[in-house]
């Protein structure tokens, strides 16, 4: 009897030990624990000195309910929405003529792609905004060529920080509509021509179908980190056009009030669950975010 | 496809790889060890590397140099890192008096200040720190106005003259909540540290309407948007004026006729500072007539080291931009403290000029 | 004949529209590229003074700048060797054994990588904050480390959806050990997941600036340096590193890859 047990101990239970122990007690530890302490110090409040105090109360939560702050999660909101349609729309045909191309050239496409994202982001992003300034490139050839006399504001505004977070975004859309659209089996949007579908009804009714995951994929993993992306609003929208990452990133540095950075990072976890959650109605598959 | 990818993160790490093997011995080379080390935390655009490189170069002793954005960046990296983590730290007037209330800072050993006695007397023994027992004055100025005049047809002698229609989208403002909401309550002759509930509010009326105007909140190198003219107006610390002034002739200071918000900054050791000998041989440094008239030359703020004033002689103090007038300081204020409910009350409208 | 003229006119849109996102996509490359030519040596770094070669020799000089990027691989090398053995035991072990808790686990591994990165990088700021762990080198670890692993186990778990556990239970019967077993048997089959996983993990890594931004310390990365440098301007000898670091890039893209396209000629 006491033989059994010590072979089940050897043989299941220290190997499974040994494999999962360490990933589990990282999540745990380094995942759910801050998480949950976020959400406990979201019930918090400071004192003069801004120090944390464990007093129970939802005061961040009604301050956080506030006009301002609805105002700043909808323009939020508007960015990451102009972002993920504009990143759909330019990446789409964008992909499909990449994926669908016979010449050998396919593999230098796709790598040209890439290799920009080799350059540190930060840096990439303030090339636009030397690009896009008074003085700037842009502005320096449309007087040049006398489009314009006075150079015209490109920088600091909404569309701007837009511009950046598409930017920045557009592999991870490009890259499962990638997969996705080489994916397709050529014959069977031949066999739906020779059906005599116009090009539009193949598109409709076949293309897009066979390719959906793909997108829904795409648009999940652009949409969620646009709300957090601050440092692209602060680069090239001067301040003036804050996401949610912005809020959270001021009150845990220069607000100095983490409890209410905390109450904003659980609302931002609210919004994401809910995305993933519609994500998932749609049938989307959670492992081919990660992979 | 995901391979491809994949195939050039290995390619990024191995250029990686050989560009640090180069890097490495050069960083090691210069690096003395046996000295110790000094953790300066201190706020961007404040201290030329120049200088750093002679301390490292006379004393041995590496500087690990980390900037701030604001006071209140400066106030939440203390709390949040260990103590220790920081040796030299740049609080301003308003922010010392708060780290010495929380008992978040080191007394200095005057003893081996040897290079003490070069700071003006006007300098000395300042309210927020009688006696100068945790700090020596590093830098002060005012958050004055510039001004493009070749593109700003405007004459602005005023805080209150930024509101005008005429400068819609063309300001660059500190991004900085004390700087803008100060602004906005002296132009409407208040104090900077008014706490009436209504009073806020009427000024809460007007900033907002300074909004349109704000095309760009900039607290580190506000300058860069002047020179680059991407902004033809705003308001920044004085030397930043002077350095924009220096690129370009046609930007001008302007000290507003309300009475500007002033500053000085201080150099200090945090609490618990793991090289606290080494920092004070640093704070030493600083305070050397030569060093101190280097660092003029690069930040021209105003410099409270007497010594060094007089070794710049004309080229200095003649210079508005640098060398404020007294006036200037006379009618300006310094900002103080709030309590938790006016602070609310100020971080609220903060958010609502952000929206 | 009209149909021909509309597909060549088709295709000719396409191209200019390829075209078009090429340059949308390479603009900012070529700004810094210029720019660390740049003669300029006044802050904000942005009128045009002459050409120099200067910057790629002072970058040299630049200690700091230097030492950010040592760090940086240093963080990535060591992070992405921990995620990627953690991360590899662990899809084994959750595919081979049954637990309490297995889908507790499961749940919290799709966390990081769904959630905006700030959230990750605040609660693991008052975590370490909380229990006094300094920020340092340390922190970026463990810290990179957590948003590694999930990569690795779902790269690797992919590769296990057709992994036949019953050739484990062969090597064994065969006299071989579990760990002899699990290197010579289970590894090899599940490389080409491991080897993606890791990349994967190495390339976040080495561009963090989110997460790294809130659990650093004193150290810094080379992003956190560029995101110093960018507040006064971005000196150009960071413009340079960032050429040389491209140039090396494409330099092994295009040796390996005409490495590939060879193999593959020699074969047909």
């Amino acid at each position: 009897m006491k033989k059994k047990s010590n072979y089940n101990w050897r043989t299941n239970t220290l190997p499974a030990l040994v494999m999962v122990g360490p990933v589990s007690v990282i999540m745990i530890l380094l995942v759910a624990v801050p998480l949950i302490y976020v959400a406990v110090m979201s019930f918090c409040s400071i004192d003069e000195y801004y120090n944390v105090v464990f007093r129970f109360n939802i005061q961040n939560y009604i301050r956080l309910a506030n006009v301002n702050y609805l105002k700043i999660y909808a323009q939020s909101f508007i960015i990451a929405l102009l972002t993920t349609v504009f990143c759909l729309l330019i990446a789409y045909p964008f992909s499909y003529l990449i994926a669908r191309t016979k010449s050998s050239k396919k593999k230098l496409l796709y790598m040209l792609v890439i290799i920009p994202f080799w350059t540190n982001s930060l840096i990439r992003i303030y090339g636009w905004r030397t690009f896009l300034g008074t003085n700037g490139w842009l502005n320096t050839l449309l007087q040049f060529l006398h489009i314009t006399k006075e150079p015209v504001d490109f920088l600091f505004k909404q569309g701007t920080t837009v511009l950046g977070m598409v930017y920045c975004l557009i592999p991870f859309m490009i890259l499962p509509l990638y997969t996705a659209i080489e994916k397709l089996d050529s014959s069977l949007l031949e066999a739906s021509s020779d059906l005599g579908a116009k090009r539009a009804a193949t598109f409709f009714e076949v293309i897009l179908p066979l390719t959906s995951g793909g997108i829904f994929s795409g648009c999940i993993m652009v949409f969620i980190p646009c709300l957090g992306y601050f440092f692209v609003s602060d680069i090239l929208g001067g301040g003036n056009s804050d996401v949610i990452g912005n809020l959270i990133e001021r009150q845990f540095q220069s607000g100095n009030n983490w409890p209410l950075g905390a109450a904003l990072s659980i609302i931002l976890i609210l919004i994401t669950l809910i995305l993933v959650k519609i994500y998932q109605a749609f049938g989307g598959d959670m492992e081919s975010l990660g992979v | 496809m995901k391979k491809n990818m994949i195939c050039m993160a290995m390619a990024a790490a191995m250029t990686a790889g050989l560009l640090t093997g180069c890097g490495g011995s050069t960083a090691s080379g210069s690096t003395a060890s046996d000295a110790g080390e000094v953790n300066v935390f201190i706020w961007t655009e404040y201290l030329p590397d120049s200088v750093v490189k002679e301390f490292e170069e006379k004393t041995g002793i590496k500087v690990n140099l980390s900037t701030y954005s604001s006071n209140e960046d400066l106030l939440a990296k203390l709390k949040s890192e260990s103590e220790g983590t920081y040796d030299v730290i740049v609080p301003s007037d308003y922010m010392v008096e708060q780290l010495i209330g929380q008992d978040m800072l080191e007394k200095l050993d005057k003893e081996k200040l040897t290079n003490f006695d070069n700071l003006g007397e006007a300098y000395l023994n300042p309210s927020y720190d009688p006696g100068n027992e945790y700090t020596v004055a590093y830098q002060g100025g005012v958050a004055a106005i510039a001004v493009n005049t070749a593109k700003v047809d405007l004459e602005i002698t005023t805080y209150d003259d930024l509101f005008a229609p005429e400068l819609a989208n063309s300001l660059v403002m500190l991004d900085d909540f004390r700087a803008i909401i100060g602004i906005t309550e002296r132009s409407m002759g208040y104090s900077m540290n008014e706490t009436d509930p209504d009073i806020l509010s009427k000024v809460q009326d007007k900033l907002l309407t300074l909004k349109p105007n704000i095309k760009l909140y900039d607290s580190d190198s506000p300058k860069s948007a002047m020179i680059s003219g991407d902004c033809v107006a705003g308001v920044m610390w004085s030397a930043e004026v002077a350095l924009a002034m220096e690129e370009n002739p046609d930007i001008q200071i302007v000290y507003p006729k309300e009475g500007a918000y002033l500053f000085m900054d201080n150099l200090a050791i945090a609490k618990g500072a793991k090289n606290y000998d080494n920092a004070l041989k640093f704070i030493d440094f600083i305070l050397d007539a030569e060093v101190s008239t280097e660092i003029s030359a690069e930040f021209p703020y105003l410099n409270p080291n007497a010594a060094a004033v007089e070794a710049m002689g004309e080229e200095y103090s003649a210079n508005p931009a640098k060398n404020p007038p007294a006036d200037v300081f006379s009618a300006g204020e310094y900002i103080s403290n709030l309590d938790v409910d006016t602070l609310a009350i100020y971080d609220e409208m903060w958010t609502k000029l952000k929206e | 004949m009209n149909r021909q003229k509309k597909a060549k006119l088709r295709s000719g849109v396409g191209k200019i529209f390829c075209a078009i996102v090429y340059v949308f996509l390479f603009l900012p490359i070529s700004v810094i590229v210029v720019n660390s030519f740049n003669a300029t040596t006044t802050k904000p770094y942005l009128s045009w003074k002459g050409f120099t070669f200067d910057w790629y020799i002072r970058l040299f000089d630049n200690d700091a700048l230097l030492h950010s990027f040592g760090n940086t691989i240093l963080l990535a090398v060591i992070s992405t060797l921990l995620a990627t053995a953690i991360g590899t035991l662990g899809a084994v072990g959750m595919y081979k054994y049954k637990f309490r808790g297995k889908n507790i686990i499961d749940g919290l591994l799709y966390i990081p990588v769904v959630i905006p990165e700030i959230v990750l990088g605040i609660s693991l700021l008052t975590l370490f904050a909380k229990v006094s762990i300094p920020r340092g080198m340390i922190t970026l670890v463990l810290a990179h480390m957590t948003f590694s692993i999930p990569f690795v186990i779902f790269n690797v778990r992919a590769r296990l959806s057709g992994y036949d556990i019953s050739i484990e239970e062969a090597s064994m019967d065969l006299g071989a050990n579990r760990i002899q077993t699990f290197f010579q048997i289970t590894l090899p089959v599940l490389a080409p997941g491991i080897a993606g996983g890791a990349l994967l993990a190495f390339t976040l890594s080495i561009d963090d600036v989110i997460i790294s931004y809130f659990v650093n310390g004193q150290t810094k990365t080379y992003p956190l340096k560029v995101m110093e440098s960018i507040k006064s301007g971005v000196a150009p000898d960071v413009n340079a590193l960032s050429t040389l670091i491209l140039i090396g890039t494409i330099l092994l893209v295009v040796l390996t890859q005409s490495d590939i396209l060879k193999k593959h000629k020699t074969a047909k």
